[in-house]
């Protein structure tokens, strides 16, 4: 029952989205209701989506897809979290987002109508076209057509807190620049001069906040859950979100610098056009399956051709209108050696170098294999040594330009800055070379610290310091320097700096780790509600009356028949003590223990970043 | 000098997309990698026979002739569905040499298992230890492999052959 009603829902919100495009271009009615309409049937969508969760929670296994991923012994949260974790569900929860943004976006204030109108008129064409893909080919509400009383279960690596939160937060990100799309777009067929970069600021500024969240929790999540050490490994659908944010971020640079700038508005709906064309694109690589991953739930060709289909008329349309169609009235570059616009410009062009490297990379597989029918693969090594060195300078800059002059090339208090580079630099230098002295170690913290130092200054001695919320969005650019240099420092440090242990051991060993002693107590296996989980169990620092216990092991999921394996993580607040189980051999046991200082770095820069972000869309 | 920087994206679109394209219509399977041997020469072997020890094959054996080299064994399920099609390529196409590779097998059972289901193959070699599925890159049974009259590996297909397979893909190499 469930099921007909999300079905339903599903079609009939489609429908509505074709009569609204309709009755404007054939039938040419001045629809009187038209944001009612729009606001309808984002509530069917949503009704849809949340038949499919009704239909997961109750275990409902008449629907095929629930049937397919869901097992009534899974704790409730998985069974909400399972709505999401398989493709069908997935899309749905894309077209879901889709709408809720066009609901919000219908409610804005103090635009032009017909300029509202046409931004909702396009989201409503990405509706059809996700809408159609979602009815034709990925249809979450198929009836089983036999009869069963169990699911098959989801797939445990899946299984974790984490991950039921992070595909809604990645895809409000992703889909949220469907409405900066749709604006942009809209403000190119309307010339709207000016008003609309006001609104595409607030929402890219959303999304973006929404895909850096997204995008932590991931690779949060692939930090504690995959136990391989690290936090990043350049997978294909890490850069595909990546891209994305990147260009994203370009985005929200521009639209804070603009002043009317011909140049810059044009740049500004190539980014718009582009972001969302990235996230559509990843969308594309990740659900046909071209790319394999915890993401690819199912390849089907003809599911990957429906998308690319998808991908290529909204991102041929929104360069076409762009080609066509120019944004008017100019005011010309105000360029100088170092002020604010030439610092964006040459910021703006290190993050597309930087986007177009990694989208490179992720498809210049596809394109050998295609070619020489040969399967190579791109890794960390070649991002590393691509991308990274080319948002250096990038990094340099932005430590001071959110100070930097709108017309003229001084740089207010800049002896302060010279001598706080210069202290700082000995200082690392001294640190560098009591540590073992590693060149990417040494430029990584030094820029990270600089552009906290700098950020620093810059607040104390351009603003005067009190507490009012308008001081708090003032200083709110430097605080999300702040944080990019904070998570710059992790970055480094829990890479560069990784120290990486390995011992064989029996029950009841003692061992070093950083100098404290380590008991490795004892095995146990219990069973949970649906998996078996083998521990070993560390007591951490014996010598102490505090101790700390660790847990590492493995799960087995008896559903279906995976094992996943649980790393065992002592968070301080200067490092992370990993602790990995490995295999059993003549009753000794492979443990390997990493050590990442300063790990708890990343997450940190990553909330402030967040944080930065949500206030500067509350900024006017 | 304007209008080619606005139409690079368009042009880079087209790019990608027609590279997708033909990637997802070509079939290819991502989670099976094309072989590293596809296009050289058949690695260097030498087997005995399953019913004679003294029965030797070796690499240059197979010189000078169309070769289907199947990996297989009686414990493999799958191998047991495509068994029968090669009682219909032996008779479709005498010409070709049909060689089959017993995959980490107790003699007695492989003997079992051919008289049960009857033997297609010209030649039965005997892999018990894995080193000749090893060096063809073998990834999981079965496995077939067409190599062409100058030795080289010009077909693989993982997993059970189909008729629809043997008639779409390997006949044409025929």
């Amino acid at each position: 029952m469930s099921s007909l009603i999300g079905f339903l829902s599903l079609v009939f919100a489609i429908g509505i989205n074709f009569y609204l495009i309709l009755s404007r271009y054939i039938f040419k009615f001045q629809k009187q209701k038209f944001n009612f309409f729009i606001r309808f049937s984002s509530l069917l969508t949503l009704l849809s989506f949340f038949s499919l969760m009704y239909a997961y929670v109750v275990s409902d296994f008449s629907n095929y897809n629930v049937f397919q991923n869901s097992h009534s012994n899974k704790p409730l949260i998985y069974k909400i979290s399972g709505t999401w974790g398989n493709h069908e569900g997935s899309m749905l929860l894309w077209l879901c987002i889709l709408s809720v943004f066009s609901f919000f976006f219908s409610f804005t204030k103090n635009i032009d109508r017909n300029f509202q109108r046409l931004t909702l008129i396009i989201q409503s064409f990405l509706h059809i076209l996700f809408g159609l893909f979602i009815v034709f080919t990925s249809n979450p509400f198929l009836v089983n057509s036999i009869l069963v009383n169990e699911g098959l279960g989801l797939n445990p690596i899946l299984q974790d807190p984490g991950l039921a939160v992070h595909p809604p937060i990645l895809y409000a990100g992703y889909v949220g620049y469907s409405i900066v799309f749709s604006i942009a777009i809209a403000g190119l067929f309307q010339n709207t001069d000016g008003e609309w970069l006001y609104v595409a600021k607030k929402w890219s500024l959303i999304s973006w906040t929404f895909l850096t969240g997204g995008i932590a929790l991931g690779s949060y999540w692939a930090y504690y859950e995959l136990g391989w050490g690290g936090w990043w490994f350049w997978d294909p659908v890490e850069n595909i979100s990546l891209m994305p944010w990147i260009a994203g971020l370009a985005l929200v640079h521009s639209l804070m610098m603009v002043r009317g700038e011909q140049a810059i508005k044009k740049w500004i709906v190539f980014l718009s056009i582009l972001c969302f064309s990235l996230s559509v694109f990843g969308t594309f690589l990740v659900r046909s399956g071209i790319l394999t991953s915890v993401h690819s739930f199912a390849a089907d060709a003809s599911r990957g051709i429906f998308i690319l289909l998808i991908f290529f008329i909204i991102t041929g349309f929104g360069f076409l209108v762009f080609l066509l169609k120019e944004p008017k009235k100019s005011i010309a570059l105000n360029l100088l050696f170092i002020n604010k616009v030439s610092a964006l410009v040459i910021n703006n062009i290190l993050m597309i170098i930087a986007t177009l490297t990694i989208l490179l990379g992720t498809i210049y597989p596809i394109i050998i294999e295609v070619l020489y029918n040969k399967r190579i693969s791109v890794g960390g090594p070649y991002f590393n040594a691509t991308v990274i060195p080319i948002m250096i300078p990038g990094f340099l800059l932005m430590s001071i330009a959110p100070i930097l002059s709108w017309q003229t090339n001084k740089i207010q208090n800049s002896k302060k800055y010279v001598l706080g580079f210069i202290v700082l630099s000995i200082l690392v230098l001294i640190q560098s070379y009591f540590l073992d002295f590693n060149t990417w170690g040494f430029v990584g913290l030094l820029l990270g610290f600089w552009i906290i130092l700098a950020s620093i200054i810059a607040i104390f001695s351009s603003y005067k310091v009190k507490f009012s919320i308008k001081f708090i969005q003032i200083i709110n650019p430097h605080i999300a320097h702040i944080g990019v240099g904070i998570a710059i420092v992790g970055i480094t440090c829990s890479s560069v700096f990784q120290n990486e242990l390995d011992f064989n051991l029996i029950e009841g060993d003692k061992f070093k780790v950083n100098g404290k002693t380590v008991l490795f107590e004892k095995i146990e296996t219990t069973n949970q509600i649906n998996f078996q989980a083998l521990r070993g169990k560390f007591l951490f620092d014996i010598e102490k009356n505090k101790l700390k216990e660790i847990e590492v092991g493995k799960n087995y999921y008896p559903v279906s028949k995976m094992i996943t394996s649980e790393a065992g993580i002592l968070h301080q607040w200067n490092k992370d003590i990993y602790f990995i189980l490995g295999d059993q051999k003549n009753n000794e046991w492979f443990v390997k223990v990493l050590i990442n200082p300063f790990v708890s770095f990343i997450w940190f820069g990553v909330i402030i970043m967040m944080y930065s972000g949500f206030i500067a869309v509350s900024r006017r | 000098m304007n209008r080619i920087f606005i139409l690079t994206p368009l042009i880079t679109l087209l790019i990608i997309c027609l590279f997708s394209l033909v990637y997802l219509l070509s079939g290819k399977d991502p989670s099976k990698p094309p072989s590293a041997l596809l296009n050289k020469d058949v690695p260097i072997f030498e087997s005995s026979s399953l019913y004679n020890a003294k029965d030797k094959i070796k690499t240059k054996d197979i010189k000078n002739k169309k070769t289907l080299i199947n990996f297989f064994a009686s414990w493999c399920s799958p191998c047991k569905i495509e068994h029968p099609l090669f009682f219909e390529i032996r008779k479709k196409h005498p010409e070709l040499y049909l060689l089959g590779f017993n995959h980490k097998d107790p003699t007695s059972d492989a003997k079992k298992y051919l008289e049960d289901d009857g033997n297609p193959y010209h030649f039965v070699g005997v892999d018990s230890d894995g080193l000749i599925a090893l060096e063809f890159g073998v990834f999981g049974l079965p496995e077939t492999y067409l190599i062409n009259e100058d030795g080289m590996i010009i077909y693989k297909y993982m997993g059970p052959i189909t008729k629809h397979i043997l008639e779409n893909e390997i006949e044409p190499l025929l």
